[in-house]
């Protein structure tokens, strides 16, 4: 029977229903088999009104859909490039750190690719670096910056794991830290492939200090931006989510109001655009808070603690494994529906094994980041197909190096805890 | 597409910026509030509350978008009206779903009726619930309609892919 039932629901994923309809029908049938009836399902979805970060998302996601609206990208571009084109390969990494910045702010919802790859890929071959590698360095960066403030996936992670209790608790904030390290990592690393695949005297322009203080001057508006974000959450000054109040109403009043650079009547649209992708996140989060009720309330997660733990000897073996899985993971699933339905049955195996929860936020999120462009089906790689018209097949094949050198970067995050829990 | 149908998205659209700019104004209003002194202790819950709200609404405009996340994997190989059989079935099994939601959210609101409890000062509870079965009401008659007629996404200029 439950064979059946998981063939149906299958096949209906396949053919395209939404996620959060499946989702809920599985709470449905697990409320009834548990004796409850259906408004327990809704219970549990109205306590999405009992979790004060949860105004982060809208917040933070309006401020990102706001910014890659204006010409907050070029700026961007721009004021890095004056900065750091100097360095041999300097534009690489000009493409790293912008792509990075910005996909923390947006969520690596594919924009980035779209917005800052744009600009960026022609400079790239301008420059002569070899069409492949700037081809992998733009889709690879797609998600790079995951792990960053004020990065939707992140504080959703924290607001998925705050529910669960855990000793030790997590916090958005503490998200928000063990972020740090890990992102300049794997920014590092790339930094360096970028210099040595640089060809010789790429790009070589001198710095210039007129156009550094111009670049900055032209960027004067979004120069605070993670200046409020990080000084006032690290600072201790705002809330994560009065964080993303602030930034809202700055983004909002500069875009519209001080640039013009997003016309009045184009607001609307915008806005709508914006909470279409807060409204799909938070309908699949309310179905799935009651999805989890009705798992815990079987003691699925215990029985699954038991069963791993009678098959996988240790730790290491553990860590290993969950790589493996969270990659295929990344690759099918997007990651909002992949956090709040996997993170709730993943955390209390991973604290049985003594990993710490916000440990595995990090591990978690830096596989969902690779999955992304993993090939054959990683989303990243058909959204900078279409952007830039190439063959799904020679992006695959462009990205393969980033993807090793990322893999290794997410191994060394996995074994190394120290790395994520450094900074809290 | 019919006018009617055009001025519910433009509706739509008005009441999702009303409340998402509602949210940033109040939000900010809030902080600058606690920063002179406390704040208003009854705002919290109305923020928690509104974006709900606002995220509901965005789940209905979704809905007219394709927007709502899915794998979505057999669908976009499928051409002509095997992807219309595709989409009857998938899109019909929300509509089912999002009755079945719009049926159990009205069955919250009679209980929080009884209990009494308070959002805010003298507010009722179920007052903010009201949104639950109102969009998932909708919900379901726009993914029954999108069931039933190939009605394609309104194109959105600019928007990402």
């Amino acid at each position: 029977m439950s064979w059946l039932l998981g063939s149906v629901l299958l096949l209906l994923a396949l053919l395209g229903a939404p996620l959060f309809a499946l989702i809920a029908a599985l709470a449905f049938l697990g409320m009834r088999a548990a004796g409850y009836d259906d408004t327990g399902v809704a219970a549990e979805f109205y306590r999405l009104t009992e979790m004060p970060v949860l105004i982060a998302i809208p917040l933070f996601t309006l401020a990102g859909y706001l910014l890659s609206e204006s010409k907050a990208p070029q700026r961007l571009v721009r004021l890095t490039e004056a900065l750091l084109g100097w360095l041999h390969g300097g534009l690489a990494i000009v493409a790293l750190l912008a792509c990075a910045i910005f996909t923390a702010f947006t969520g690596a919802s594919g924009v980035t690719i779209v917005a800052i790859g744009g600009l960026l890929l022609p400079a790239l071959q301008q420059a002569r670096y070899p069409d492949r590698f700037s081809l992998g360095l733009i889709t690879t960066s797609g998600s790079l910056g995951l792990l960053f403030v004020p990065s939707v996936p992140l504080i959703l992670y924290g607001i998925v794991a705050q529910q669960m209790g855990t000793t030790p608790s997590v916090s958005i904030d503490d998200m928000f830290l063990a972020g740090i390290l890990p992102g300049l990592l794997m920014i590092g690393v790339l930094a360096a492939y970028g210099m040595w695949k640089a060809p010789p005297r790429a790009h070589d322009q001198p710095f210039s200090g007129r156009e550094a203080r111009s670049a900055i001057w032209d960027a004067r508006f979004e120069l605070p931006l993670p200046l409020i974000v990080l000084g006032g959450v690290y600072g201790g000054y705002f809330a994560a989510s009065e964080a993303a109040a602030v930034t809202a109403f700055y983004v909002l009043a500069v875009t519209v109001f001080i640039r013009r650079e997003i016309a009045f009547a184009a607001l609307p649209a915008l806005i709508r655009e914006a909470m279409m992708l807060v409204g799909a996140i938070l309908l699949i989060l309310g179905v799935s808070l009651a999805l989890t009720n009705v798992i815990v309330d079987a003691e699925i997660p215990a029985r699954l603690v038991r069963w791993v733990n009678a098959h996988v000897a240790n730790k290491w073996t553990f860590l290993l494994l969950l790589n493996g899985f969270l990659i295929v993971l990344g690759m099918l699933l997007d990651i909002f529906s992949a956090t709040v339905l996997v993170v709730p049955i993943l955390l209390p195996i991973a604290l049985h094994y003594g990993i710490h929860p916000v440990h595995l936020g990090i591990i978690f999120l830096a596989n969902m980041q690779i999955g992304y462009f993993t090939p054959p089906v990683g989303m990243n790689l058909f959204i900078a197909s279409y952007r830039f018209n190439t063959p799904v097949l020679a992006l695959v094949r462009s990205c393969l190096p980033f993807f090793w050198l990322l893999l290794a970067c997410v191994l060394l995050i996995t074994y190394w805890p120290g790395l994520s829990l450094a900074l809290l | 597409m019919p006018r009617w149908l055009i001025a519910i998205g433009r509706l739509e659209n008005l009441l999702i910026s009303v409340f998402a700019l509602a949210l940033v104004v109040l939000a900010g209003l809030q902080i600058v509030l606690r920063l002179a002194e406390n704040g208003l202790v009854w705002l919290d819950p109305v923020l928690r509350v509104l974006v709900l709200w606002v995220a509901l609404l965005g789940a209905l405009a979704a809905a007219r978008h394709d927007k709502h996340i899915s794998l979505d994997v057999l669908g976009r190989l499928l051409t002509g009206r095997l992807r219309r059989y595709a989409r009857f079935v998938s899109l019909g099994f929300a509509a089912v779903i999002a009755a079945l939601l719009c049926h159990a959210s009205l069955g919250l609101i009679a209980v929080d009726r009884e209990s009494g409890t308070l959002l805010a000062g003298a507010v009722p509870g179920w007052w903010a619930e009201l949104i639950l079965p109102v969009v998932f009401g909708l919900l379901t008659l726009r993914f029954l309609l999108r069931a039933l007629i190939d009605l394609p996404p309104p194109t959105v200029p600019g928007a990402p892919p």
